[in-house]
């Protein structure tokens, strides 16, 4: 050991303990609580909000103001949650008794390690912890269950099943538009359950195939030279020019399903697709796109069977998981018509930018209760980095009552401050 | 009963939803705000603040001992007249989903009783 190495091996060791707080003991009474109003969207994506169909505003927005400079009376998000989610021009297909209206409390603090955020929000109905899985039909390994936007459940041909999700999206200042008009910047015609466009498009489009995606996923405006158009997408240059400049927004997704079981919230950014962090993540999916068989099986000593069954799916908590209860698939296993294996299978071995979010969750008497831990200062050009006395800009999304995409309920945007007067003023820890 | 439900009403009204606009006599300001609120003019308008349009307390103030005051109010709400943002734009006023003359002057009156 070097001289340098000791005197930071010391370092950590005298300063390590009392720099981080253990998000488990942080005493959230004394951290204000922030009532953040959320309410179903429907399709009013970034080219509704431009439309005549958003009646009185088209020059408002076009112009940059703020969501909140007209929607900022009494009860604005409920009464808008609550319309828009029974159906109608911006519901084609609404989720019978699906509530458009969600409370989300926020507190945050920080130490001179990490940020940690406190969400609650009450569920619709139970808890949603699972994902669809992969049924074996006797031949093949199909999906079943899906989120209540899709088809098939609704039509009653695969049951409801979805994971429900808490999602951030952050922003430094260095995107335009975001301190304005929040998450709408990035959710655009043509994404999935948006108008979704059709597979031979996207695969035909030059842009797509340069970020090498089959589909459309959220985006930021400046990565297209027509904003309202997904087909215009810049060159892979370009788009590589605008993030190393900050422009893009930071989404962390906290999974019920495919992160939470692991104590993690996942980390991605959005620019020009809804992209993960480089590195390792959580959560990968269990089919071998060669064999069309899953990756992985349960391990019969620890799960008590090899697959899950129809029958105890909802009862069981079904989490597959590298190092506790998972083993690889063994096709020869004997498999017959109803096993079940989870889609995704997950892993606490993170590496890089890709696993900064720690977080847990829990539910209880109809509530959730996610602790989100997000170091300070981080430096992957893939992060919006939090700073003591910095102010950020913030958008939140609840996924609730098993359903995904536009099936969630969103926050206009909102300020965050790290010891600095915001709307969610972040105190810090003694 | 009516009368009983009206003081509770406006009580409630001054107290706590525009504790800066004081209660005046015969305006039944609950129904106001619900007709404004039906028909999305907080969207543009708000109490004492400048939206997209000017806030209730400066067309109040601006009508002030000017007897004419509801009637262009009223005008305003049906004819769907072009009228100046504050921005400097024009455009043609929100007409309201009511036919009933009682509920409109009410909506009038509760908006120029608020330079009180």
């Amino acid at each position: 050991m070097n001289k340098r190495t000791f005197i930071l091996a010391f370092a950590a060791l005298v300063a390590g303990p009392a720099l981080a707080a253990d998000p488990a003991t942080i005493n959230w009474s004394k951290i204000p609580v922030v009532k953040i109003p959320l309410f179903y969207p429907g399709q009013s994506s970034y080219e509704w909000l431009r439309s005549d169909a958003h009646k009185g505003a088209v020059k408002e927005v076009m112009r940059g103001d703020a969501c909140l400079s007209c929607h900022d009376e009494e009860d604005a998000e409920k009464d808008i949650g609550e319309k828009l989610v029974k159906g109608g021009a911006l519901e084609p297909t609404p989720v019978k008794g699906k509530n458009g209206f969600v409370e989300l409390s926020v507190q945050a603090a920080y130490d001179d390690k990490n940020a940690y955020f406190r969400y609650q929000w009450k569920t619709h109905g139970k808890a949603g912890i699972e994902y669809p899985y992969y049924r074996y039909d006797g031949k093949e390994w199909k999906v079943y269950g899906g989120p209540r936007l899709d088809k098939a459940v609704q039509e009653g041909k695969q049951p409801p099943i979805y994971e429900d999700r808490l999602s951030m999206m952050l922003d430094d200042g260095k995107v335009a538009g975001f301190a304005e008009q929040g998450c709408w910047l990035t959710c655009h015609d043509g994404e999935r359950d948006l108008k979704t466009a059709a597979k031979e498009e996207v695969a035909a489009n030059e842009a797509m195939k340069a970020y090498k995606k089959d589909d459309v996923r959220k985006y930021l405006p400046d990565s297209r030279t027509n904003p309202s158009d997904w087909k215009t997408g810049k060159p892979v240059e370009e788009i590589a020019k605008i993030k190393a400049a900050g422009g893009f927004v930071d989404l962390i997704q906290w999974r019920a399903h495919r992160s939470n079981p692991v104590g993690m919230a996942d980390d991605g950014y959005v620019l020009e697709w809804r992209n993960f962090d480089s590195g390792k993540k959580m959560f990968d999916s269990n089919l071998d796109k060669e064999t069309k068989q899953p990756k992985f099986m349960y391990d019969a000593k620890k799960f008590g069977a090899k697959a899950m069954s129809a029958k105890q799916a909802g009862k069981k908590e079904s989490f597959l998981i590298k190092g506790v209860n998972a083993v690889p698939f063994d096709p020869k296993a004997g498999w017959k018509e109803g096993d079940m294996l989870p889609r995704y299978v997950l892993t606490k071995d993170v590496e890089g930018s890709a696993g900064d979010n720690k977080a847990t969750g829990s539910w209880k008497k109809g509530m959730w209760t996610v602790v989100l831990t997000r170091p300070l200062g981080l430096a992957n050009g893939d992060d919006k980095a939090l700073k003591d006395g910095g102010v950020y800009h913030v958008g939140f999304a609840v996924h609730d009552d098993n359903i995904t995409t536009r099936g969630h309920q969103v926050s206009f945007v909102r300020t965050l401050g790290l010891g600095t007067k915001a709307d969610i003023q972040a105190v810090r820890l003694p | 009963m009516k009368h009983k439900i009206f003081a509770t009403a406006l009580l409630a009204f001054s107290a706590i939803a525009f504790a800066s606009a004081p209660a005046v006599a015969g305006v039944d300001a609950d129904a106001a705000q619900k007709l404004a609120k039906k028909n999305n003019c907080f969207k543009c308008h708000a109490i004492d603040k400048t939206k997209k349009g000017p806030s209730y307390k400066k067309i109040a103030a601006k009508y002030k001992g000017k007897p004419e005051g509801e009637a262009k109010l009223i005008e305003n709400f049906t004819t769907e007249p072009m009228v100046k943002m504050e921005d400097g734009t024009e455009e043609k006023h929100k007409v309201i989903d009511t036919k009933d003359m009682k509920e409109m002057k009410n909506l009038a009156q509760w908006i120029l009783s608020l330079d009180k």
